[in-house]
């Protein structure tokens, strides 16, 4: 079967078209008419007012990390270097210690993720036996005006909370 | 060599030692029979039936492989469907009571119930009724950790303490599924080979004090070394890994084998002597107490060179050949005194006629191979009447107390090439780095009269200069390793026509004569 070959008309080759001033101030006139309705009443306008308006973030969506605790605040990592060993950036660095708050043995001391380094794919999370570490915060926007302010620290994972309800969290198939 | 017989494994026709038992024989053949209770070092118990076997047209059918001598014409069976139930029912019946704590047990990674569950089981859990609980974290001594719930009661460490340091320390008491490994009340782990049942634990319920939690065992690179804290030259592997925006770094030694050395084991101490390879490491080179650049102060050293007559090379009996070999070679160039007096490294007494030797140092048998002059006497004539100490890496506080040294010192210009900070090497008037015994490549011959050959394992970030490297640059030209060991092997009959990579991996044995051969 051969192919269906369709020839379509070359625009821009009539007089009209080539003395060029007229279509330039049909152009214009669009330009225009967006700029003073827009102007005029910016409800309409097509784009989001963000940072006004925040973008609506869906469960599954991969946001910036977290770790876990348990009801009475102690962390569920046990340090396992599951996270780590997944991560195919390489951003998570974890020092192991004893734990002394009577579950089981292990915790980790430190617990950094380089947030520069992370390409946010979701091994950490899926390789986590605990459901330790999850990226439900919602934050998609992470800001810093130098390098180190991109480390996140076994702290600052711990300090952020959920975005979502639990139930919703789960349908979401973790 | 042993006699090789021919038995059938699944039919398959192999060849295999005699006088070995099933798991050993067919295990050079590359087959490999599942056991948690046999170790060739401790023998065959029997206790794990993990190894049972199927022997066709045999009477028992079924035999446990590490009580079995292998005999010519057996008929194995390995892969039939009864022994396969048998495995995976073992595997079943060793989990039942297991914690599978694996994300916080050292062993995960090198644990045979997590291998053998891999490859023999691979069913979740049947059970219904609560685990068996039991103690965890017990503190055992000399370092030991034991976690009475992950053990599988194979008894590998009580036959240790029974059968190789004689000690006994460990038992398993109660029946069934109350039976645990425990001490005596009062009584911990007390020899100096205790930390070998880590090594020997199938799993994960002996763990060692040291390496808790440091790190996970995957991440780890593992090199064959020599252990240099002592004459014995025990094989062991090196476990280093280099952490991101980190320098590589050791995290532990453990036994390799070989049966010519040191068998399966190795005492605690060489086993923690890895610390010394990251710790009070000298980085920097020192010009008069000043941090300076190596190449500089190998640049003083030439200075220094310039202006003094009488010098004196000392060298540490854990240098490896070849750099005794270059600094003879350098010293006998310069007319140079050379000496290895080091007697502070004996210990005498410490050995125990097993692994531990008195002396302290690696490769005392090379110094006296190579001819070197190791008496009190000389050294000391030769430091009477010299103006410049070069000293490689000889640690002469062992040998005198700091203010007898002091003394003996005075007046004479010391250049200290180390791999290790000392008070010798805050008060060398120059002092160069160079690299410890895990980051070169060097031959030494234990008390054994044992040639061993190893390799460079660690890779520092900034590398420092080998001995031999230090040697040369006294020169100002570069050290060549390729000659310094063509060298050698002209003058060790034993190494004729080998290189580096051919020495045999269980080491070369020189012969009684030999000694004489070379100082002659």
């Amino acid at each position: 079967m051969g192919a269906t070959v369709k020839t379509l008309p070359r625009k821009g080759a009539s007089l009209k078209e080539r003395l060029y001033l007229i279509e330039i101030v049909k152009g214009m006139a669009t330009t225009f008419g967006h700029f003073f309705r827009n102007l005029l009443d910016n409800r309409r306008l097509y784009v989001r007012h963000y940072p006004e308006v925040q973008p609506e973030i869906p469960v599954r969506w991969r946001g910036r990390h977290r770790l876990t605790t348990h009801e009475d605040g102690t962390v569920k990592c046990v340090a396992c270097f599951m996270c780590q060993t997944n991560c195919p950036a390489n951003c998570i660095q974890i020092t192991a210690g004893e734990r002394l708050d009577g579950r089981t043995e292990k915790m980790p001391v430190k617990f950094t993720i380089d947030l520069l380094e992370c390409i946010y794919c979701g091994y950490c999370v899926e390789a986590c036996p605990l459901d330790a570490i999850r990226m439900d915060t919602g934050i998609f926007s992470v800001t810093g005006d130098k390098r180190s302010s991109f480390v996140l620290e076994l702290s600052d994972l711990l300090a952020t909370k959920g975005a979502f309800a639990e139930e919703d969290y789960k349908k979401g198939g973790a | 060599m042993a006699d090789k017989i021919t038995l059938f494994v699944n039919g398959v026709e192999v060849e295999v030692e005699s006088g070995k038992n099933l798991i050993d024989a067919v295990a050079a053949a590359g087959i490999e029979i599942p056991h948690l209770c046999y170790h060739p070092a401790l023998g065959a118990d029997g206790n794990c039936r993990m190894c049972l076997v199927g022997i066709e047209d045999g009477r028992p059918p079924l035999v446990p492989a590490c009580k079995t001598p292998a005999q010519a014409g057996m008929k194995v069976l390995l892969d039939a469907a009864h022994i396969k139930k048998i495995q995976h029912d073992v595997m079943e019946f060793e989990l039942i009571n297991h914690p599978i704590d694996c994300p916080i047990c050292d062993q995960a990674g090198e644990c045979k119930l997590q291998d053998y569950y891999m490859t023999y089981h691979g069913q979740p859990s049947r059970m219904t009724v609560p685990q068996v609980q039991k103690s965890k974290k017990l503190d055992f001594g000399c370092g030991v950790v034991h976690d009475q719930e992950r053990c599988v009661t194979c008894g590998r460490c009580v036959r240790f303490c029974r059968q190789i340091t004689k000690t006994g320390e460990l038992g398993i008491v109660n029946r069934s599924d109350q039976a645990r490994v425990t001490i005596f009340p009062g009584r911990p782990l007390n020899n100096r080979y205790a930390l070998n049942v880590v090594d020997l634990c199938p799993v994960g319920a002996m763990t060692s004090r040291d390496f808790r939690f440091q790190q996970r065992v995957w991440f780890l690179k593992k090199s064959p070394g020599i252990c240099h804290g002592c004459s014995k030259g025990c094989n062991i592997v090196i476990d280093h890994h280099r952490e991101k925006y980190a320098d590589d770094r050791i995290y532990r030694f453990r036994p390799r084998l070989n049966l010519q050395v040191n068998g399966y084991f190795i005492c605690d101490e060489g086993r923690l002597s890895y610390r010394r390879e990251n710790e009070g490491r000298l980085t920097v080179a020192r010009i008069g107490g000043q941090p300076a650049a190596v190449a500089d102060a190998l640049a003083a050293c030439r200075d220094e060179l310039q202006r003094a007559q009488k010098v004196v090379v000392l060298l540490s009996p854990s240098c490896s050949l070849e750099q005794m070999l270059a600094a003879r070679e350098w010293a006998a160039r310069h007319g140079a005194i050379l000496s290895g007096f080091s007697d502070g490294y004996l210990k005498p007494g410490d050995g125990d006629g097993y692994l531990i030797q008195d002396d302290k140092s690696a490769n005392r048998a090379g110094l006296l191979l190579l001819g070197i002059d190791c008496r009190r006497e000389t050294f000391l004539a030769a430091l009477a009447e010299a103006q410049l100490l070069i000293n490689c890496d000889n640690e002469l506080e062992r040998s005198f107390p700091l203010e007898e040294l002091q003394q003996l010192l005075m007046g004479i210009r010391t250049i200290l090439a180390t791999s290790h900070d000392s008070p010798c090497a805050a008060t060398a008037d120059i002092a160069v780095p160079v690299a410890s015994f895990s980051e070169y490549d060097g031959a030494v011959v234990n008390c054994d009269g044992i040639l061993q050959c190893f390799r460079k394992a660690v890779g520092k970030n900034e590398p420092l200069p080998d001995m031999a490297d230090f040697i040369a640059a006294l020169d100002g030209t570069a050290a060549d390793r390729a000659g310094l060991f063509t060298a050698l092997a002209a003058l060790i009959p034993a190494l004729a026509g080998q290189s580096a990579d051919t020495v045999p991996a269980q080491g070369l044995k020189l012969n009684e004569n030999e000694a004489a051969h070379v100082s002659a």
